[in-house]
């Protein structure tokens, strides 16, 4: 009521229609005032409601997305820990590979003291023709 | 009868923001009890005002209370009044748009009613009472009612800009978040509507 039009601004006209209004104002029947009340109190009392219930609400609107949440995030969980092992693709590839380089490695080793790999191959070749042609011919009476 | 039982779409809940502590809402809420105190009986005659139906302005200011105590008690209590007058004014207009489609209706349907708006007005509401002061208090009772038939047949713009700062006060950055429009805008509306109701009223009123 202290900012609108400045008084010296204003013509005879609107300080007459502004001061009819203020006059009406002040004349407002009971009925109208009292019903002015109980509206008032209706939304004081929805304020104070709406400043409880949200977080209940809120609750109720993120149970669903933190329900989805939690099951990507046990889905991601598994998906690495799971019967595969527990390294991830990347380091499985490479510790796999490394394995095939050792045994290559140490097929193709000559050092004297790790024994000469391919005369090793050798023995397990003759170790197999043998208990192959030991199945075969039966048992023994 | 008074139509108190306006109720709200659940969705106005989720713009409230985080509820503050205890002692910090019971503060809040005195101080929007102050500012609905201070601001309803104005509300109300603009709403009548433009409406004309009391119970109907009734309705839009319980309207307009619900929605800013829903949605905007958590914002700084200076901004209250342009926010309040902007639901209100919506809703003015919302009634309005509604009363125009339903008398479009009404003029299909045989016997209708006349519109309540265009109603004669009891006589006894204007009869004087014995009060020493009750012959001035007429004339700015009946000076009132001219005015207020003239704001009626304004533009829902002028009338809305005029009302905001001639009779809630307004300054102009406040009626333009009012109004949802520039401060030009304001200015020119404002003064189209002075010198339409200058024209309208005469120099005698």
């Amino acid at each position: 009521m202290k900012n609108g039009p400045q008084n010296d601004d204003m013509s005879s006209f609107e300080h007459r229609s502004q001061m009819l209004f203020r006059e009406s104002v002040d004349g407002l029947d009971y009925t109208i005032r009292s019903r002015l009340t109980e509206v008032r109190h209706t939304a004081l009392e929805a304020a104070a409601q709406s400043s409880r219930r949200p977080w209940l609400l809120r609750m109720a609107l993120w149970t669903p997305a933190a329900g989805v949440a939690a099951a990507a995030l046990l889905g991601v969980a598994l998906w690495f820990a799971g019967p595969s092992g527990r390294l991830s693709g990347n380091h499985a590839a490479t510790a796999d590979a490394q394995t095939n380089l050792e045994d290559l490695d140490m097929v193709a080793s000559s050092d004297p003291a790790s024994g000469d790999a391919i005369e090793m191959l050798q023995d397990d070749l003759d170790f197999y023709d043998f208990a192959d042609k030991a199945s075969n011919s039966g048992p023994a009476a | 009868m008074p139509r108190f039982d306006t109720l709200h779409p659940a969705w106005m809940v989720w713009e409230v923001p985080a509820p503050a502590p205890g002692g910090v809402v019971l503060e809040q809420s005195q101080e929007l009890n102050k500012f609905l105190t201070d601001i309803e009986r104005r509300a109300f005659r603009m709403a009548q005002v433009a409406l004309k139906d009391p119970d109907d302005a009734m309705d839009v200011v319980q309207d307009a209370m619900l929605k800013l105590a829903r949605n905007y008690a958590g914002k700084p209590s200076e901004q209250w009044r342009p926010l309040f007058y902007r639901i209100l004014e919506n809703g003015i207009r919302d009634l309005q748009r509604r009363r125009t489609v339903r008398k479009k209706f009404m003029v299909w349907l045989p016997g209708a009613k006349e519109d309540p708006e265009n109603e004669a007005q009891d006589p006894i509401d204007n009869v004087a009472d014995g009060s020493p002061d009750a012959p001035e208090l007429m004339m700015q009772q009946q000076a009132m009612q001219k005015l207020e038939g003239s704001l009626r047949a304004l533009p829902a713009r002028q009338r809305e800009a005029f009302m905001l700062r001639n009779f809630e006060g307004l300054d102009v950055a406040e009626t333009a978040v009012a109004m949802g429009c520039s401060e030009g805008s304001v200015k020119t509306h404002y003064s189209r509507a002075v010198h339409s109701l200058r024209d309208q009223l005469g120099e005698a009123w």
